[in-house]
């Protein structure tokens, strides 16, 4: 069911826009629309479904990891790490060279997964506490740091940072699709490898050791792939936030709560969730774009809160 | 079937558990007890591979536990901690089937025998009516239900239970009791729980473990045990011994008795 809204919403996304083009048009040869569609419109959809895709999974990943429904993908400080990463590109004045704020935001990104990770493990043991308070320290310390390049910036290329820092999926190229679809593949493989042990931590670390579950590598492996994929999905689209936190809960209030069915259900899900976001930014105003955080929370809040009071 | 031989270990210079030796070959309950902090869900731990002890050996069926895969012997002792509390309330019966794990492949789901498999331990535990209920809708004595249900799922020669009646109101407590007898009785397991209540345990148990400071002050027999000179030395409480029912019961002295 999921999967079949996935592929409406795509379809949507892509035959709404600024111009009036259909896709009846592209097919039958028009160049001009082939090229909003296939050129952009398409890439600019599926970019979301991925990165919505990889929020989610990053996010469930997170919530089941530390053991904390209040775990979204940001709180180990990738985007934090990213957006210090792209500000500093920013105030350097190279944020107008193709390619630079993405590559650099990733490694912002994954500088502070390491640095997040290095300082939680002592004596070959990972503690999720250390793993929250340090990703928590790190991410105010990323943000003393952006307002400081900020306050450095030219007024011209603070208007594209902060586009960025509230997230955008604007000039998605088929590039960053391919290389975003081949990063969540591997995660979601390697999270499935792992998924029967993951989910025996729902029961805390003691009873999932009992059970044969080589725990520290289980968390090892887990928190490395999702933060990995976060980072990629942040270099490309900036800070969509919400979907990572609220996706994996909306799931569970739905359908079931083992991480194993939470796996491929919040990837479409998160899916769904930044097509339409991205959708609705790009249509409710149509002389600028809103950023696509505010929709993903516009839309995904509203239908939370009454799946809540259902419930209970 | 299990034989510990001089086990140690210690939290970060502080001993915990100093040179156990014990072991245990036949069918049946045993209680430990000890006071607070005398090393009794560390001595559980040790048992079911969550912690690997600093010196002295532990063997199960004649094998080094560390020269166990870990999956192949969680099939044979399953360990229940204190207060187990998934991160999300879930079914009961979804539980109790994640007992199953030891069991599945790396990438393969429970199958309709294992969840045979749970119904039946959710049966044996009387909770068979509770599989459809979510953990958090449930009373204290329920969950330890389902939880015991759990640990009995993989069908394991061994159980470790820490605190199994903490919380537990005093009829729960002899409920539950009963049910750790009945459960040994009916399936030839071997179940050790880590407990603070002499009397019940006197009551149901083969055997009795006293624990102090990390070392094993007694492993005798309940009437052994259940004397006031023992629980004097061992625990510092000052008891009487009364008979009734063909079963000596511990009482504390009271000293004035209130006016």
């Amino acid at each position: 069911m999921l999967a079949l809204l996935l592929a409406i919403a795509l379809i949507v996304a892509s035959s709404v826009g600024a111009t009036n083009v259909s896709w009846r048009a592209a097919l039958s040869g028009d160049e001009t629309a082939r090229a909003i569609l296939i050129g952009i419109r398409l890439p600019r959809a599926l970019l979301a479904a991925l990165v919505g895709a990889t929020l989610a999974v990053a996010g469930v990943t997170f919530q089941t990891l530390l053991r904390n429904p209040l775990a979204d993908p940001f709180i180990l400080g990738v985007s934090g790490g990213a957006a210090c990463g792209a500000s500093i590109a920013t105030a350097a004045g190279l944020a107008r060279l193709p390619g630079v704020v993405p590559g650099i935001a990733f490694a912002g990104a994954c500088g502070a997964t390491a640095a997040v990770f290095l300082l939680a493990r002592r004596r070959e043991y990972t503690d999720p506490t250390r793993l929250l308070l340090s990703g928590l320290v790190l991410n105010a310390f990323f943000s003393a740091v952006i307002l400081i390049s900020f306050g450095v910036s030219r007024q011209s290329d603070l208007t594209a940072a902060l586009r960025w820092m509230m997230g955008t999926l604007f000039g998605a190229t088929w590039s960053d699709v391919v290389l975003l679809t081949v990063l969540l593949l591997i995660a979601m493989v390697t999270l499935a490898t792992i998924g029967n042990d993951l989910r025996m931590l729902a029961f805390g670390e003691d009873d999932a050791k009992s059970r044969g579950v080589q725990v520290e590598r289980v968390k090892v492996i887990g928190f490395i792939t999702a933060s990995i994929v976060t980072g990629a999905a942040v270099s490309v689209s900036g800070i969509i936030g919400f979907v990572g936190l609220l996706v994996p809960h909306l799931i569970r209030l739905i359908w079931r709560r083992d991480f194993r069915f939470l796996l491929p259900l919040c990837a479409l899900g998160g899916g769904v969730l930044v097509v339409l976001a991205d959708l609705l930014s790009r249509v409710v105003v149509t002389s600028s774009e809103l950023p696509i955080g505010a929709f993903t929370a516009v839309l995904g809040v509203p239908f939370f809160l009454s799946l809540l009071r259902r419930n209970r | 079937m299990l034989a510990l031989r001089d086990v140690s270990f210690e939290y970060e210079g502080a001993q915990a558990v100093d040179g156990i030796t014990a072991s245990f070959d036949r069918t049946q309950l045993i209680a430990l007890t000890g006071p607070n902090g005398s090393g009794k869900s560390t001595l559980l731990k040790l048992v079911a591979n969550v912690l690997a002890p600093r010196a002295g050996e532990i063997a199960f069926d004649g094998k080094r536990l560390r020269d166990w895969p870990a999956k192949e012997y969680a099939k044979q002792v399953a360990y229940l901690p204190q207060d187990p509390d998934p991160t999300f309330s879930m079914r009961a019966i979804d539980v109790v089937v994640s007992g199953r794990a030891p069991f599945l492949g790396r990438f393969a789901w429970e199958s309709d025998s294992d969840y045979d498999e749970a119904e039946h331990a959710l049966a044996l535990c009387d909770a068979a009516h509770l599989g459809g209920r979510y953990l958090d809708e449930m009373s204290g004595g329920e969950r330890k239900r389902v939880f015991l249900a759990r640990v009995l799922a993989a069908r394991p020669r061994l159980i470790l239970l820490d605190e199994p009646l903490a919380s537990l109101d005093i009829s729960h407590v002899q409920q539950f009791s009963a049910l750790l007898r009945d459960i040994v009785d009916r399936t030839g397991v071997t179940v050790i729980y880590a407990t603070h209540d002499l009397n019940w345990a006197a009551a149901y148990s083969d055997r009795m473990l006293v624990m102090q400071r990390g070392s094993l002050a007694r492993d005798a027999a309940p009437s052994e045990v259940m004397q006031p000179e023992v629980v004097r030395e061992l625990f510092g409480f000052d008891a009487e011994a009364v008979a009734m029912g063909g079963r000596s019961w511990l009482v504390p002295k009271v000293e004035k008795s209130p006016s």
